[in-house]
């Protein structure tokens, strides 16, 4: 195994503290506050910076080249952007929502497929290629963080329609401000996502023979630029807002993070 | 045996059978009327709030049926032919100036140390004093208890911060929306606690009230002192399309708001989230409203519910006033006891002079 590997596997021991710390929080209400989560998540990020630093230099460039490395860069984008966003009072608990999706996918990055080892001549991207790759790749760390945003809507929505008492007490934003969080995510990764696809139309070369359009990642990139666009297009335009919003935010989310990987296996260019 | 009390409250039983009991000002003077005129009691008074429906009489006779007699009473006035078992309770003897006193300072409300309802208590002890229903023993047993209020109010933290049914309700608000400084509040029925509600939120930065009453001048009124406008009754759901909280209190015996009118009307906002607190008891508001997306509906048991959250974070202080409660309890059976002695001391000593 190596070194970098080890620091990740550190992270994500520590991402699974905070998923069982998460299982308690969720049974005792978010109502002190409290920066347990949060340092978890603290630790997890440095040992995190450390796998994905080690990683870049050994290789010299931004560390997206597989499966691996694109996943650990997408969690590391939304544990840091976790980490940013909790700095305010009202969503530090932020990491109670953002362990276990750290935890789980960062187990399934772990799978030793996923990292084959380089062979003496690698063949890395670079250059306009690895702009490409590591703006998509922050868009849906982007999109991650709207996913999170979203369940924390979905957990104050459903205290404030039983009529819990948690609902007042806790240190969660208003679900205005939640709303708010999730639109601001979805553009800023929507954003980032069109400039990394336009990047990889305009200056990258496509192998002799090969076409976008036969290629399933790119048709499967379109596709989740396609789903944000109109979700932002149906909230902003078509009034689509509360439960319904936060709910596709995450099952848009839960679509790109279980199709992700299939979709790299199956691409000629992104897989050769 | 001092004063009996019969009723309910939110300890004993839900909204849907208090608001059946509940009484109207008209009712209490009807009611008060009734008990003189069939002997029921020689002294009497009815406390009728959103959280408890109570009788407090004298019998004109030591009476062991006067219980049940107050009791039937009730169910009677109000045509209730079920039995409420459970729901309905008494106290008798020193129990009942526990609870009175209890009452009084907030310790029995459902928001703990509310004062909202020492004022309910000395508005129904006015009123029965107009109708000449108190005597000499609910006198002194009331004054009794308005002191006993005011010494824990100052000597005990039970009172302090910010615990009322209007509290609960900005709160609710600030877990809704992110500033209600941009929030616009309408007040359906110009009660006392939608009032509050309604200052309270603008003390919060709500940006403007609108008040609608079936009484357009208490409409004015209310709408001059929060500094608000007043709409006419018929025409508030004119102005839904701005409105983010409603405030509702009418006296209204059937919904003003479903949820087939609410879905409606909610298509002019945009779906933008609407916070409605219901607060009328009967209620005003279809509780299927809240089955609504982007709607929440609360109504009195529900804030009073999350209020009682507090409790625990005032248990503390609860001893310090139980203690306080026993002693001036105590003091007054003491005067009640001298007072019931008085007549046969002068009696004893008109016989001995003469």
């Amino acid at each position: 195994m190596l070194p970098e590997r080890l620091w990740f596997l550190s992270a994500v021991v520590i991402y699974g503290l905070g998923l069982l710390y998460s299982i308690f929080i969720w049974r005792r209400g978010f109502q002190y506050n409290n920066w347990t989560s949060y340092v978890l998540l603290s630790i997890a990020f440095i040992l995190h910076t450390i796998a994905l630093t080690n990683r870049g230099f050994s290789l010299k460039q931004c560390p997206v080249n597989n499966l691996y490395e694109a996943t650990t860069f997408i969690l590391w984008t939304i544990s840091l952007s976790s980490l940013i966003c909790g700095l305010w009072t009202r969503l530090r608990y932020i990491g109670v929502f953002t362990a276990p999706l750290l935890f789980c996918v960062g187990v399934f990055a772990m799978m030793p497929g996923l990292d084959p080892e380089y062979g003496d001549e690698p063949n890395f991207i670079n250059g306009w290629a690895s702009l490409h790759a590591s703006l998509i790749m922050l868009g849906y760390g982007a999109f991650g963080l709207s996913a999170i945003t979203g369940s924390m809507f979905l957990t104050q929505d459903r205290n404030l329609k039983l009529h819990r008492a948690s609902a007042i007490f806790s240190m969660l934003p208003s679900i205005q401000r939640l709303e708010k969080l999730i639109t601001s995510s979805l553009i800023f990764g929507l954003v980032l996502l069109t400039v990394g696809l336009g990047i990889g139309a305009i200056f990258l070369d496509l192998p002799e023979g090969m076409s976008f359009w036969n290629d399933s990642k790119v048709v499967w990139s379109l596709l989740v630029w396609g789903f944000y666009l109109s979700l932002l297009i149906a909230h902003l335009k078509l009034d689509q807002r509360g439960r319904r919003y936060a709910w596709l935010s995450i099952i848009v989310f839960g679509f790109v993070i279980f199709t992700f990987w299939g979709t790299n296996l199956l691409s000629t260019i992104h897989n050769p | 045996m001092p004063v009996t009390i019969t009723g309910l409250s939110h300890h004993s039983s839900p909204v849907e059978l208090r608001e059946r009991f509940a009484f109207t000002e008209a009712q209490i003077i009807e009611a008060l009327n009734q008990i003189r005129e069939k002997g029921i009691a020689k002294e009497a008074m009815i406390l009728s709030t959103c959280n408890r429906v109570e009788i407090y009489a004298i019998p004109k006779e030591p009476n062991k049926a006067f219980t049940q007699e107050l009791s039937q009473f009730l169910c009677d006035f109000h045509d209730i032919n079920e039995n409420p078992g459970d729901a309905l309770y008494s106290f008798n003897d020193s129990n009942s100036i526990d609870h009175l006193f209890r009452v009084s300072c907030g310790i029995d409300s459902m928001v703990l140390g509310e004062t909202e309802i020492l004022g309910q208590l000395k508005q129904s002890y006015k009123l029965a004093l107009e109708q000449k229903a108190t005597g000499p023993i609910l006198n002194k047993i009331f004054q009794k208890a308005f002191n006993v209020a005011k010494l824990i109010r100052t000597k005990t933290q039970i009172q302090r911060g910010s615990i009322s049914v209007s509290s609960v309700a900005v709160e609710l608000a600030e877990s809704i929306f992110d500033s209600l400084e941009s929030q616009q509040v309408l007040v359906i029925g110009a009660g006392d606690t939608s009032e509050k509600a309604a200052r309270a939120l603008k003390s919060r930065g709500a940006s403007s009230i609108l008040v609608s009453n079936r009484s357009h001048e208490k409409a004015m009124s209310l709408a001059e002192e929060l500094h608000g406008r007043a709409i006419n009754f018929d025409t508030w759901e004119q102005e839904f399309k701005t409105i983010d909280i409603i405030i509702s209190s009418t006296s209204a015996q059937h919904y003003v708001l479903k949820r087939d009118k609410l879905q409606t009307m909610l298509k002019q906002r945009g779906n933008s989230p609407l916070l409605i607190i219901d607060i009328a008891v009967p209620r005003d508001i279809d509780p299927d409203c809240n089955q609504v997306e982007n709607v929440y509906v609360y109504n009195i048991d529900d804030l009073q519910t999350i209020a009682s959250q507090y409790l625990n974070q005032r248990k503390a202080d609860i001893s310090n006033c139980e203690k306080l409660i026993i002693k001036k309890r105590d003091e007054i059976l003491k005067d009640l006891k001298s007072y019931h002695q008085k007549p046969a001391l002068i009696l004893n000593k008109q016989q001995t002079t003469s």
